[in-house]
């Protein structure tokens, strides 16, 4: 147990932090000033940390001794190595970067070289578990040194950034952060002689200390850096905890419980220690992936929530609108933005108009297609960040600057389509005040491509949706069109009594017919006429205004409707047809049952055609009967007829458009093509469910019956 | 010459009595039957000279009747007056199964009607 210790454990992790980070900075940018420069602290600082492990390993003191002093070789050139890498950061270059650079190398060689001497390393204390060096002259100078230069090197840094813009601040802000926590760090060690203590050991903030500065360095061009440090802070957290369970029990049961418990003591702490491990090493492991995706990723956090919500919850949206309010709240919630706008191309206008937008100043606001923006966008196909704009000196003309201000835009993207700007995205800034970085774009350019696909994907649909309820209206009134013989008929009869009462009266009168009747007596005649007149009239107003509300577009919203009152609406209209061919119509409705919730008007037009078309397969004599019954959630409701049937090879194609079986214009063919269409919009199903030739057919409607329906039913 | 004798059938009360009485002042001897099946009882009793019906009417069939009609002896005229309509192939069919002929309804004028019933009596 002489050298396991927590001082020599936090060592050894830090060294692999080091090997850990400067690896993968070098590899991300081999020939970059800055990643150089990091590189050489990490293996300066790493071999520094090795003091604690090269003194505390070996039996002799002289060897002890000879390795902390190695460790120092290192130990002393880390400041000017940090210098460096503030100065490589601050850009700074000629005299005033060499002056201060040479003057620090040359003071830490002058360092390095009194190293193995007594002036600097006197002795290595070795009282288990703390190491520390025996200080010289020299190594008191070593310190001031040492100060002197951080004090420099956060000089310079400030200095930096006043002068920074604001992504290079937000580096800079890491690597201050990272400055104050290596300086505490070095300080501890430093000054540990002295005191001859340590209270905690330093070396675990070395593993912080680079990975802030790691951070701080590639934070805006690489994306996995992210999942390395992460990793790598995971890593040193797994290993601390398993170090830390795995010393305490043993600790605790030989120093405390059984003193000298010897071997046997130790294997029980261990045993202890192996059953502790094991039993929570995963919750710890995903507490510390937590964490660590909380508060240090934030960012990416919210990335993967952004394409999460965005594939499950808003691509898939179909109404144009709720699309786009979606997308913009989601962007705006997710994203954390001040204002957000999605303008879509409008084909009539021939410009782009807001379709949703949070927090913009002017909602009128409109890009035509012949503005700076548009035609940027529809030859690069690229995005404007205001950002970048200014950063590069590009001036923005004064026009479309308004339009930046009046969306309050930051970040403009255009939603591409086939090479065709169908609508914009624009995003104000972020609330946190960050700039857009790489990472942002990222992820916002292919999310606006795939809102684009989305867009018009809904577009499209409302666009079917049209054209659907457009055939179903021209199908409608070509089916109006076969019933005129009924209507005809119906319309016709009350008219030609109106018609003959009137004439029969008007010549009675001019023949002299009425010469023996009193006035009184003509005058109850004629009252009583156009008492007739007056019902038959209305009584052919019903059946057109039936005709004309039947006839009339959907409104295209559902309701809950009730059975038995829908059937008897539909058989009005058809029953005329049905009675002039001797059809006689059947309405078997369960008692009390569910109301379904549709389209009124569309679930008239679909037993509209399935009850005419049952009439055109029986043609004359015969009987149709409309039942409907609750099972299983569902109302099942049957169109039975006595009919000729359907052959086998023509049910296939029974919902095909344009299969008939009917004469040349008795029917187009769209009927049960247009009625399976309208009821699987009003969330239904429709089969065929039995046909014999010769005995008949039977089609089958299903609508299930919601739990909300039910409720309101009763209520 | 005395007036035809005439039985007129409709499923339509308010039709048959304006039949009724513009016909019975004019000193025709007409009767009347809302339903077919009664209607062919009083013809074949009256043995009218002209028999006004309606072609569509719950329980009778059109085709039947005038073949029923067209058989008897002797046999009236036969005048459809009906609101139905099929482009007129059904007119076509029963002229030439021997109606004597078919008005739509509403019938353009009671004096061309009584004109046609006069027609009927005298061929």
């Amino acid at each position: 147990m002489k050298y396991f210790n927590i001082y020599t454990f936090a060592a050894i992790v830090s060294i692999i932090t080091c090997i850990v980070l400067g690896w993968f900075v070098y590899s991300r940018g081999k020939d970059k000033p800055l990643n150089r420069s990091f590189v050489y602290i990490t293996i300066f600082v790493g071999f520094w940390c090795f003091f604690p492990l090269l003194t505390s390993i070996p039996e002799s003191d002289q060897l002890a001794l000879f390795l902390g002093r190695v460790a120092y070789l290192a130990g002393v050139y880390s400041p000017t190595l940090f210098l460096n890498f503030v100065i490589v950061f601050s850009g700074a270059t000629g005299i005033r970067k060499m002056l201060p650079l040479g003057v620090a190398f040359g003071i830490s060689t002058i360092f390095a070289f009194s190293v193995f001497s007594g002036y600097f390393m006197k002795g290595v204390i070795r009282n288990a578990p703390f190491f520390a060096v025996v200080p010289g002259v020299l190594y008191d100078m070593f310190v001031i040194f040492f100060l002197c230069v951080c004090c420099f090197a956060f000089y310079l840094t400030i200095k930096c950034y006043a002068v920074s813009d604001a992504r290079k601040k937000l580096q800079l802000k890491y690597i201050i952060l990272a400055f104050v926590i290596a300086v505490t760090s070095a300080m501890m060690h430093l000054l540990a002689p002295y005191s001859r203590k340590e209270f905690f050991p330093h070396d675990f903030l070395v593993i912080f200390y680079f990975s802030f500065m790691t951070y701080a360095i590639v934070r805006h061009q690489l994306m996995d850096i992210e999942v390395i440090i992460k990793k790598t802070l995971v890593f040193a957290g797994l290993l601390t905890s398993v170090f830390g369970m795995l010393i305490l029990p043993t600790l605790i049961i030989q120093e405390y419980l059984f003193r000298g418990a010897g071997t046997g003591g130790r294997l029980a702490g261990l045993t202890i220690s192996g059953i502790i491990i094991i039993l929570t090493m995963r919750r710890i492991e995903s507490f510390l992936i937590d964490i660590t995706d909380k508060y240090l990723f934030q960012k990416k956090y919210d990335y993967k929530e952004l394409l999460k919500t965005f594939t499950a919850e808003v691509l898939t949206v179909l109404e144009l609108d709720k699309l786009v309010n979606l997308t913009i709240n989601k962007l705006v919630d997710i994203v954390k933005l001040n204002s957000a706008a999605v303008l879509l191309f409008d084909h009539e206008k021939e410009r782009f108009d807001v379709a949703a937008s949070h927090n913009i100043k002017d909602q009128s606001v409109t890009l035509l297609r012949p503005d700076g923006i548009v035609t940027f966008m529809e030859e690069t196909h690229g995005y404007i960040l205001i950002k970048e704009m200014k950063e590069k000196n590009i001036v923005i003309p004064d026009s479309i600057q308004d339009i930046v201000n009046k969306l309050n835009a930051e970040l403009i993207i255009p939603m591409v389509l086939h090479e065709e700007v169908i609508g914009v995205l624009s995003l104000g800034k972020k609330k946190s005040d960050e700039d857009y970085t790489q990472d942002d774009l990222d992820i916002l350019l292919p999310l606006a491509k795939t809102l684009a696909i989305a867009i018009s994907n809904a577009e499209l649909f409302v666009e079917l949706g049209r054209a659907q309820a457009e055939a179903a209206q021209r199908e409608k009134m070509a089916v109006i069109g076969t019933l005129s013989a009924g209507i005809n008929h119906e319309i016709c009869n009350p008219l030609g009594i109106a018609r003959g009462q009137c004439e029969a009266f008007l010549l009675n009168m001019k023949d002299g017919l009425y010469k023996t009747k009193t006035s009184q007596e003509l005058i109850n005649k004629a009252m009583d006429i156009m008492a007739k007149v007056i019902k038959e009239t209305d009584r052919a107003t019903a059946i057109t205004k039936k005709l004309s509300g039947f006839a009339k577009p959907s409104k295209g919203e559902a309701e809950y409707i009730n059975l038995e009152k829908e059937i008897d609406e539909v058989q009005g209209l058809v029953g005329y047809e049905l009675k002039l061919e001797k059809i006689e119509l059947e309405k078997l409705i369960q008692k009390d049952i569910a109301s379904i919730f549709v389209d009124r008007k569309q679930f008239q037009e679909v037993l509209f055609n399935l009850i005419r078309n049952a009439g055109q397969a029986i043609g004359e004599k015969g009987k149709i009967t409309v039942s409907a019954i609750e099972e299983n959630d569902k109302v099942l409701i049957d169109v039975q007829d006595t009919g000729s049937g359907i052959p086998d090879d023509k049910i296939k194609q029974l919902f095909n458009p344009f299969f008939t079986t009917k004469d040349p214009g008795k029917g187009t063919g769209l009927g049960l093509f247009i009625v399976r269409q309208v009821v699987e919009k009003n969330g239904g199903r429709i089969y065929l469910k039995e046909t014999k030739v010769g005995e008949g057919t039977i089609f089958r409607l299903e609508f299930p019956i919601t739990v909300t329906e039910r409720s309101s039913v009763k209520a | 010459m005395s007036k035809p004798r005439i039985v007129a059938i409709d499923d339509e009360p308010e039709f048959i009595d304006m039949l009724q009485n513009y016909f019975g002042l004019r000193g025709y001897e007409i009767d009347v039957a809302i339903r077919g099946a009664r209607g062919i009882e009083i013809v074949k009793e009256k043995k009218p000279d002209v028999v006004l019906m309606d072609l569509k009417m719950p329980g009778i069939d059109g085709d039947e009747v005038l073949k029923l009609l067209k058989s008897m002896e002797p046999s009236p005229k036969i005048v459809f007056i009906t609101a139905y309509d099929d482009g007129g192939k059904t007119k076509a069919r029963l002229l030439k199964m021997g109606a004597y002929a078919c008005l739509d309804k509403p019938i353009s004028s009671l004096r061309d009607l009584e004109e046609t019933v006069n027609k009927a009596m005298s061929t």
